[in-house]
């Protein structure tokens, strides 16, 4: 089952060496521009000698990649990967094949100018344990990736389990260009306004002016049109951020999924997208947790929705939430879901949970922004003028009830959440592991309890977790999760 | 609240560790606080006026609300499950299959020790619950637990 040309076991590989040119650019910022910068700040004058020292600081760094590249090398062994770095403390990490979940490789926009690639290899304990192999030539990193996988598939073979036979690669989803502009659309993003304003704070001494005289511009402007309505300026000023939120949020999303493209074949799920660094992600059936379709409400309008696997280890994100299909219609979701033998939940057949939840809502939307709202307003009176907007909050808190649902079906809990952003997990539930059941003071004088459904690779801001059922159900829901586990 | 299974309280030396850990963080709570004063004093604020109500807050968590957290504590072993329950504002009620278990660790710390009582930590593969910490059961009904729940821990199923 092994493919001509597959590396040969035992023999110890060095990474490319286009690698130590990779790290030489990477670091040229620091190095080029930074260490200079820094001397003629604390030397005042004496520029000629500073070219020198850039050459020796650079041969310095040269001399240590060298070194660390010399000194880091892999090989396959007839069970494990073998890695072995370091120049003083010679650190050996064995990586059985059994403990591989799967092999990304990422290119870096410096890594495709060289050819280069970057090849993971994941396992299930994330971190430390992973093995990171940075980088080497493209071939090699195709010639990796079958080498694993074909053990992979002869382990599963002895083990008496079938690969599947290999089905046309025809993308399950894919978004094209027009698609990525629209959702880019609908993700409006400001941090690119605070990066702007940060990199002025830097650039304070290379640029004639700073930050604080925009503001002192920005007040004399003001003064001098304090005669007209300053409400134009401010509606003006709201309406330039918008556009340049919008303008930023299509860059960024245009700048990650560029080029999506979704394929399943022989149980696994593989993504590639992104436009400057191209990132390919594999995605093995058996390790996905569970699906999570989520919306925002202006999308869900449109009629879109996104569909995401939280899988155990292999991740991009710190959640271990890989995106599937960040902007579907309907039918491509259902096509999504399907490939992973998922059924599509049906949102009709769920039930709300207890009205308390409108009361907790009301309280936890409202009191904190009434707080600041009337702080504010004590010393600054025209804040009280924010109590206007205090009605989408608390209309949102209203809806709270009306959008989170659940249902314990035979083998599987389905949990909807969100009124801005909804959200909808539907996890096997032989994928549960620890059920909490909560209670907060507010929920025992309300007779409520929320119960927190605990999964692998799950993030711990936002999972499915039912919130505000009466006790009793709450109890109830706990007892069939923990049955169906065992 | 109450809990569909019965809880067994934890072990009395228990309350005594958590009083103990209580004191001591109450200490190191006065530490600046008396620091805080020392340094207020040239202002006019009267001596005391942190330290006191730091000592006074410190003396009812050690003999008031250590002994209500040392209560508000139970958990059940039977069948398949674990269960551990906790807290005296927000109670939690945290149910581990057995199945679920990754590895569990019994420790004893020097606290712990002179009491007699040691705690098992159940680690599963989870997030918010990865950890699950059960304190102030004997040793020997911990390692007895360990034991038992280590016949359950299967080979990772992915």
């Amino acid at each position: 089952m092994r493919e001509a040309g597959v590396i040969d076991e035992g023999q110890a590989r060095r990474l490319h060496p286009g690698t130590i040119g990779i790290s030489l650019l990477k670091n040229a910022p620091s190095t080029l521009i930074g260490l200079p910068a820094f001397l003629a700040f604390t030397s005042r004058g004496g520029w000629a000698w500073i070219i020198p020292v850039v050459i020796v600081a650079t041969l310095v760094s040269a001399l240590f990649t060298w070194l660390g590249w010399l000194r880091f090398t892999y090989r396959i062994m007839s069970d494990d990967v073998v890695i072995e770095s370091g120049l003083l403390s010679r650190k050996r990490r064995s990586i059985p094949f059994d403990r591989i979940q799967d092999v990304s490789i990422e290119r870096g926009p410096l890594a495709r100018l060289f050819g280069l690639a970057r090849v993971r290899l994941e396992t299930g304990g994330g971190g430390d344990d992973e093995g990171d192999l940075d980088s080497v030539s493209m071939a090699e990193a195709q010639r990796l990736r079958a080498t694993l996988r074909g053990e992979r598939v002869t382990r599963m073979a002895m083990e008496g389990a079938e690969p599947e036979p290999v089905a046309a690669a025809e993308p399950i989803f894919a978004m094209s260009f027009g698609r990525v502009l629209f959702s880019g659309l609908f993700n409006f993003s400001l941090v690119w306004l605070a990066a702007l304003f940060g990199a002025l704070q830097y650039l304070d001494d290379f640029l004639g002016f700073s930050y604080r005289d925009l503001v002192r511009w920005a007040g004399l402007a003001r003064d001098t049109v304090s005669d007209r309505v300053t409400f134009a300026n401010i509606a003006l000023l709201l309406i330039a951020a918008a556009f340049l939120g919008i303008f930023s949020g299509v860059l960024r999303t245009i700048a990650r999924d560029f080029g999506f493209k979704l394929t399943h074949e022989q149980a696994r799920f593989r993504r590639v997208r992104g436009l400057f660094t191209h990132s390919e992600v594999v995605v093995a059936e058996r390790r996905i947790q569970l699906a999570l379709v989520h919306t925002g409400w202006l999308r869900r309008l449109f009629g879109y929705q996104g569909v995401s696997f939280q899988t155990l280890g292999g991740s991009d994100d710190a959640s271990g939430r890989q995106e599937m299909a960040p902007f579907a219609d309907p039918r491509e979701v259902l096509r999504v879901l399907n490939a992973a033998k998922i059924a599509a939940p049906d949102r009709a057949g769920l039930t709300q949970v207890s009205r308390g939840h409108v009361t907790r809502a009301l309280i936890k939307n409202g009191a904190v922004p009434l707080i600041v709202i009337a702080g504010a307003g004590f010393a600054f009176p025209p804040a009280w003028l924010a109590l206007l907007l205090m009605p989408v909050p608390l209309g949102i808190a209203l809806l709270e009830r009306r959008f989170h649902r659940y249902r314990l079906e035979a083998g599987r809990i389905v949990v909807a959440r969100g009124v801005t952003a909804q959200r909808t997990w539907i996890v096997p539930t032989a994928n549960v592991q620890a059920v909490s059941v909560t209670q907060g003071w507010l929920q025992r004088r309300l007779g409520l309890a929320s119960v927190m459904i605990d999964t692998a690779g799950g993030s711990v801001l936002s999972g499915p977790h039912v919130i505000d059922v009466k006790r009793d159900e709450a109890w109830g829901l706990q007892r069939g999760l923990v049955e169906r586990v065992a | 609240m109450d809990s569909p299974v019965d809880l067994v309280p934890l072990e009395r030396g228990q309350l005594h560790v958590i009083r103990i850990q209580t004191a001591i963080q109450s200490a190191v709570l006065l530490v600046p606080a008396v620091i805080g004063d020392f340094a207020l004093r040239e202002r006019g604020v009267p001596m005391g006026a942190i330290a006191v109500p730091v000592l006074l807050l410190g003396l009812w968590s050690v003999f008031f609300a250590a002994h209500r957290r040392w209560r508000s504590w139970g958990y059940a072993f039977a069948g398949d499950e674990l269960h551990v329950a906790s807290g005296w504002w927000t109670r939690v009620h945290t149910v581990v299959p057995l199945g679920r278990v990754q590895h569990i660790d019994v420790t004893q710390g020097p606290v712990e020790r002179p009491f007699a009582v040691a705690k098992l930590i159940v680690h599963t593969a989870g997030t918010a619950n990865s950890i699950v910490v059960l304190p102030g059961i004997l040793r020997e009904t911990a390692e007895a637990m360990r034991d038992a729940i280590r016949v359950h821990i299967r080979g990772a199923p992915w």
